[in-house]
């Protein structure tokens, strides 16, 4: 054995040992209570808690048409809500980009401090600011817009608005450091050959802020899909969206903890095809952008 | 290559003016409310102090501010100590098992939350624990630890190895090296780290919705029970206090800034 190779041996052993801590916790804590969810949507339920009995039941109500609807309504919150947040944060994300070292530190600022005030008060705020005898309401009322306040929220435009608000800046944050990073001279080599403001837009920044795009898009979209409190605090009980059907199910007596399992694995699955969408997409992109280097 | 900065174009002032105003409206009038000297929201009768000294003498607010705190320092301290082992184990790409780890570290970071929680929850009953402060403690160690070593990575990544080397040449043995060397250049990553962990997990509702029993409650989950019970009026104080809380922590870590918006 040569002296390199002991030394990359001695290496491993360090790095197994240094490693494994983290791994046991995450092998216990992340990967077993997901077996335990699959686990359990096989069992019978019980009001309480499971009967390790094995039964299909929990998958057969899961493609009821009640949980079906609010598998649609978090699809549609999540579809919404990211298109929203791109359409508000790209052009954001690019006025940081451009501005000025001194400008762009302050407006990234701006955009932080909402982000670490606590996700509780944020949504609370809207509560306030929409409800009935809220503000916006006697401003309405005030202007003559309307003669009765208005019934804000408690609907599914109030879930979109504040799904909206929480997470824009989750889709400005990456976007913003993607397009820093672009290399501005490219798109003024288009304008010198030609090109004008809309065409050198969709021919150059575009496709040079796709990874940027993707990353804020994961960001927003997959959070929504599991989105509990906000639908909880500003929806309707009409429509109930998938997060509130898994934690009532869970939580509230009766129980039906198989079937929040069922649901879970739903959910899961599907998250993991739109992430592996999601991968194919990116090294496609990825792919376009070196042949055309290569070119 | 000089990235002169350009005059931006009206669409994306005016976009980013709509957005900073559409972020800031609620904030701001949630603060300016806690001072409002009227049980209702709707009308303003005067400036007052009054729901700050109310909050200051409720009891499950000192309690479970007490315990987000001893939480999110427990949990700190953990996730970072886990995170820089595992950083520093990372280090070395060749080690069997790295791939895996990677992977194990990077998926919790894009799960939602919510099945975060149910999992955890069915675990706890599963292996019959009973809900309560530890269990609170364990999930936020488990949510917190892949950030720490993605920060913390990030630092290593720019690490000039020529200066370990250097070191070795003039004679310093491997402790040496670890502690005067790699560990002082690692620090302003580990305390990057750090202050993510204590902002993810004073923040975090709904993880801890799931794994706290009865007796033990978070500030954002006492928070929550108060808006759907009702009890309004101090929570516009409390809530004023957390976004000061927020703010202190956007003056005094310039570094958390960055790497927020590298990851």
């Amino acid at each position: 054995m040569t002296n390199e190779e002991s030394l990359q041996k001695k290496k491993n052993i360090y790095s197994w040992l240094l490693s494994f801590p983290t791994m046991a916790w995450l092998v216990f804590f992340f990967l077993i209570p997901y077996i335990i969810i699959i686990l359990y949507s096989f069992f019978e339920t019980d009001i309480y808690d499971v009967k390790a009995v094995f039964t299909l039941d929990a998958y057969r109500e899961v493609f009821s048409k009640e949980y079906f609807r609010s598998f649609y309504l978090s699809f549609r919150l999540a579809t919404i809500s990211t298109l929203v947040c791109l359409i508000l944060g790209y052009p954001s994300a690019y006025l940081i980009a451009r501005s000025s070292e001194k400008v762009k530190n302050f407006l990234l600022v701006l955009i932080i401090i909402p982000f670490l005030t606590n996700f509780i008060i944020r949504i609370f705020s809207w509560r306030i600011f929409l409800s009935p005898e809220g503000i916006l309401n006697n401003l309405l009322v005030f202007f003559k817009i309307t003669d009765t306040p208005l019934l804000l929220i408690r609907n599914d435009f109030a879930v979109i608005l504040v799904m909206v608000y929480v997470y824009l800046p989750y889709m400005i944050l990456p976007l913003y450091s993607n397009i820093e990073k672009m290399d501005f001279s490219l798109l003024d080599a288009a304008m010198d050959l030609g090109a004008n403001k809309i065409k050198a837009f969709f021919k150059v920044t575009l496709p040079l802020s796709k990874n940027g795009i993707l990353a804020g898009s994961i960001l927003v979209f997959i959070p929504a899909l599991g989105a509990y409190i906000i639908p909880q605090l500003v929806g309707s009980q009409d429509s109930l969206y998938i997060g509130q059907i898994i934690t009532y199910k869970i939580k509230n007596i009766p129980r039906n903890w198989p079937l929040a399992s069922a649901l879970s694995i739903m959910l899961l699955t599907f998250i993991s095809l739109l992430l592996v969408a999601f991968y194919f997409l990116h090294i496609k992109f990825n792919e376009k952008m070196v042949s055309k280097d290569d070119k | 290559m000089i990235n002169r900065p350009k005059k931006s174009c009206l669409l994306n002032l005016t976009t980013f003016t709509f957005v900073i105003v559409f972020l800031y409206i609620p904030i701001l009038l949630l603060i300016i409310y806690s001072f409002n000297d009227s049980k209702f929201i709707s009308s303003w009768r005067g400036f007052t102090f009054k729901y700050y000294h109310l909050l200051f003498q409720n009891k499950d607010i000192i309690n479970s501010f007490k315990n987000t705190m001893l939480i999110a320092v427990l949990s700190t301290i953990f996730s970072t100590i886990l995170g820089l082992f595992s950083a520093l184990a990372l280090e070395n790409k060749k080690f069997k098992g790295a791939k895996f780890f990677q992977g194990l570290i990077f998926i919790p970071l894009i799960m939602p939350d919510i099945l975060m929680g149910v999992s955890l929850a069915l675990l706890f009953s599963f292996v019959k624990v009973k809900m309560g402060m530890l269990t609170v403690l364990f999930a936020h160690i488990t949510f917190c630890v892949s950030y720490t070593i993605i920060v913390i990575q990030s630092r290593l990544e720019g690490f000039d190895y020529n200066l370990i080397d250097a070191a070795m040449d003039l004679g310093a043995n491997k402790r040496q090296i670890f502690f005067k060397i790699q560990l002082p250049l690692l620090m302003p990553g580990i305390i990057a780290a750090a202050l993510l962990a204590f902002t993810l997990s004073i923040d975090d509702f709904m993880i801890t919705f799931f794994t706290s029993g009865r007796g033990f409650n978070t500030l954002p989950v006492y928070v929550e029970g108060a808006i759907r019970r009702g009890t309004i009026t101090t929570i516009n104080a409390l809530s004023t206090l957390m976004i000061g809380l927020a703010l202190f922590f956007v003056v005094i870590s310039k570094r958390v800034r960055k790497y927020i918006i590298n990851i």
